[in-house]
């Protein structure tokens, strides 16, 4: 499902990712962990066209990113497929958790209004948060706000997902509800890249985990043996 | 920035204030003499052959006006003094600025009810003036309607031509005022004005420069000029009488007209057998409501026309402006912020009076706009600029997290810009946007300049014909605080709707 060929990047000149190589089967669930600095939000970015790279290939859910600008269309076919959920939540604050979860499928996809509407109360249900469907972001609580993003993402159907910290800004209550989420879509099947320094987490979720400093690889295995 | 037409109507206002206030204290006779100044005031941007800067040295003023405020002031034994002022305000300034007004006053029956009118020092007629290849040939014509609709014909705001031709079948002639007496001429020199009515002695003055343009039958509807002074200085306005006096019987007057080729002999005949004008009877304030309220609610129905056209004109080139500088290339973010500077930078008055009398004449591209279009497309761009700095600043406040998470969903830069940015954006720009509607809807009064007859050229216009600028002024201050007042509290409610439930006061 991914496949990650000798990445490298740099930042204000600076290389942030060095030869970074990575592969992802479908269905598994990558975790990347690492000192801070050490380059796994770009590596994100990376993997769904936000930031550029130097060196190196990406095969991410069936098509390809090189290195250097690429084509607006072949970024938007990636970033269809791919889901993005952020340490920050990023929700759009002016509409309500519904019309949050409803506006990509209908604006990117073309979804009829009643089809987006469906698609998105299930998914509100499926991260149990049903009956806040009409709530704005500022009147949730952040766990609230992160399983709103999590359905946001999911509204595309995206082939894989990839996650940024999602729960680094959330005291350990809300933590607990997110990361169930998130267990609940490994075990679907879900694809899926998380940037955690959850070690528990990992330790539970993760195929495997890969281990990032200074912008190398420098371990990876399973949850047990590297943690 | 302030419109011109809208300060004329507050200083009127201010004036009217003072002096019924008993404030102001217009100087008599023995005040001039201890003096030793007489303080006269006229309008050189009014022209030749009255008051008009030299050629050779704009500082120097010229003009038969010029030479007989210095003889009268003279025969007063103090010197002469020019006090500049807007030729339609002038009398305003008899309430302590000045001591009289001599720049072609015509005796009116509302003046001789209002102020202290001399005797005639000169006759003057109206003449129309056309283009020599233009379709008006006979004056007869103006009493029905041209090959094109009703005949554009031209007037300096508020002279007696002005009066003369609004008496007319709207369907017949459609007047448009000017500030300056040479606009009316050039714009009929450009075709875009059937004729010019004006004094025949201005005409005569500046045939020359307009060779295109010829006069249409004779001079008619003749009248006098008078020396204004206030009501309460009959003194000062009988030894100016006295003055004039003199001046006619020793020939110093003939001799000044004849040096300035006005025919003198023939204006003293004139002004010694003119009629005398009777003073017009004060309005009661019913009846003076019920003439002056249909036409003002004209003018604020063009007011609101002008504003709830060109302010969304506004919104959208403000917002493509803003967006083009945020999230467009650098180059097209350099080029747009020239347009931004020149256009908050020069007055909106001078951007109306560039689209409308300038921009025909420029080569190639040049076109004349009609009026109300170049009022929209001024006030329009003007506000572009305004409205785009504060979009730009909007979308500066959204953070960047959110165009991010848009476009991770796979929206293209327009979707995200239009679906998730400019909403929030929006938001954060509406209150001053609103601020900057009301505030156009005063700025619209700066269209008169370019013969728009909106609010306040309504209100000039009507000031002038009855003499009641104070009532009229509150009139129409009341009329556009009704305009405003119920936008700003439908603004408050639309802001109290748009803001997200739990970020407000009330939560
Ligand atoms: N826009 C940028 N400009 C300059 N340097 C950047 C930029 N973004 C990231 N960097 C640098 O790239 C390096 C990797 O950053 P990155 O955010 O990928 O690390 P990280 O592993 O996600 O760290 P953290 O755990 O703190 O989130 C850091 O040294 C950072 O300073
Ligand atoms: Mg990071």
């Amino acid at each position: 499902m991914i496949e990650v060929d000798n990445l490298s990047a740099e930042r204000s000149g600076q290389p942030v990712l060095r030869d970074v190589s990575l592969s992802v089967a479908p269905g598994a669930v990558t975790v990347l962990v690492g000192p801070s600095g050490g380059g796994k939000s770009t590596l994100l970015r990376c993997l769904t066209g936000l930031a550029e790279f130097s060196a190196g290939s990406v095969l991410i859910a069936g098509h390809r990113l090189d290195a250097g600008p690429q084509p607006v269309a072949t970024l938007q076919a990636v970033r269809r497929d791919v889901g993005m959920v952020f340490q920050q939540f990023n929700l759009f604050p002016h509409l309500t958790a519904l019309d949050n979860v409803m506006l990509a499928p209908r604006v990117v996809l073309g979804l009829l209004p009643v089809a987006a509407r469906r698609r998105a109360t299930d998914l509100l249900a499926r991260v149990g948060l049903e009956e806040h469907a009409g709530k704005h972001p500022s009147q949730l609580s952040g766990g609230q706000q992160q399983r709103v993003a999590i359905a946001r993402a999911l509204a595309m159907q995206p082939k894989v997902m990839l996650f940024d910290e999602p729960t680094s800004s959330l005291d350990p209550a809300m933590t607990g509800e997110v990361l169930a989420v998130v267990a609940e879509l490994a075990r679907s099947g879900q694809t899926m890249v998380i940037v955690t320094h959850d070690h528990g987490f990992a330790r539970r979720a993760a195929t495997e985990v890969v281990q990032l400093a200074a912008g190398r690889v420098v371990a990876r295995g399973a949850a047990g043996e590297l943690l | 920035m302030s419109a011109v037409a809208w300060w004329k109507m507050s200083t009127g206002l201010a004036l009217a204030v003072a002096a019924c206030a008993g404030g102001a204290v217009a100087a008599e006779l023995d005040e001039v003499r201890r003096r030793g100044e007489l303080v006269w005031a006229a309008d050189q941007e009014g022209g030749g052959p009255h008051v008009f800067p030299a050629p050779d040295d704009p500082r120097r003023l010229n003009g038969f006006e010029v030479e007989l405020a210095g003889m009268i002031a003279e025969r007063l034994g103090v010197k002469a003094r020019f006090q500049q002022g807007a030729w339609d305000r002038l009398p305003l300034l008899l309430g302590g600025v000045a001591d009289c007004v001599i720049n072609g006053i015509e005796s009116t029956p509302v003046r001789r009810r209002d102020y202290g009118c001399s005797r005639p020092y000169f006759a003057y007629a109206l003449q129309i003036v056309a283009r020599r290849d233009g379709a008006l040939v006979t004056p007869e014509m103006l009493v029905a309607p041209g090959p094109r609709g009703p005949w554009q014909v031209g007037v300096l705001s508020a002279s007696a031509a002005e009066t003369e031709m609004r008496g007319r079948d709207p369907a017949a002639v459609f007047v448009r005022s000017f500030e300056g007496t040479l606009d009316s001429l050039e714009q009929v020199r450009g075709g875009v004005l059937d004729a010019a009515v004006l004094d025949d002695c201005i005409f005569t003055f500046y045939a020359d420069r307009f060779p295109e343009l010829r006069m249409v039958g004779r001079p008619f509807n003749g009248g006098v000029y008078t020396v204004l002074t206030a009501r309460d200085t009959p003194a000062l306005g009988a030894a100016i009488d006295e003055a004039l006096g003199t001046l006619v019987a020793d020939g110093s007057l003939e001799a000044l007209y004849d040096r300035w080729d006005l025919g003198g002999r023939q204006q003293m005949l004139l002004i010694r057998d003119s009629a005398d004008v009777a003073p017009a009877a004060v309005p009661e304030f019913r009846e003076l409501l019920r003439r002056v309220v249909p036409t003002l609610l004209q003018g604020a129905a063009m007011t609101i026309l002008l504003a709830v056209v060109s302010f969304p004109l506004a919104i959208v080139v403000g917002l493509v402006v803003a967006i083009c500088r945020q999230y467009g290339p650098r180059w097209l973010d350099r080029t747009l912020s020239v347009y931004v500077e020149i256009l908050r930078g020069t007055p909106l008055m001078l951007q109306l009076y560039a689209i409308f009398f300038l921009l025909p004449r420029v080569p190639l591209i040049g076109v004349q706009l009609p009026p109300l279009v170049s009022a929209v497309l001024g006030l329009a761009l003007n506000y572009s600029a305004y409205e785009s700095e504060i979009y730009r600043a909007g979308l500066k406040a959204v953070p960047l997290g959110q165009f991010e998470a848009a476009l991770a969903l796979g929206m293209s830069r327009l979707q995200a810009l239009r679906h998730v940015v400019v909403p929030q954006a929006a938001r954060i720009a509406l209150p001053p946007v609103t601020s900057d509607f009301i505030a156009m809807f005063k700025d619209t009064s700066v269209c008169s300049v370019i013969t728009v007859m909106e609010l306040t050229k309504r209100y000039n216009i009507l000031s002038l014909t009855t003499g009641r600028f104070f009532e009229l002024a509150a009139v129409t201050a009341i009329l556009y605080l009704m305009m405003s007042w119920p936008l700003a509290l439908w603004v408050r409610r639309l802001e109290r709707r748009l803001e997200p439930p739990g970020t407000g006061p009330a939560g």
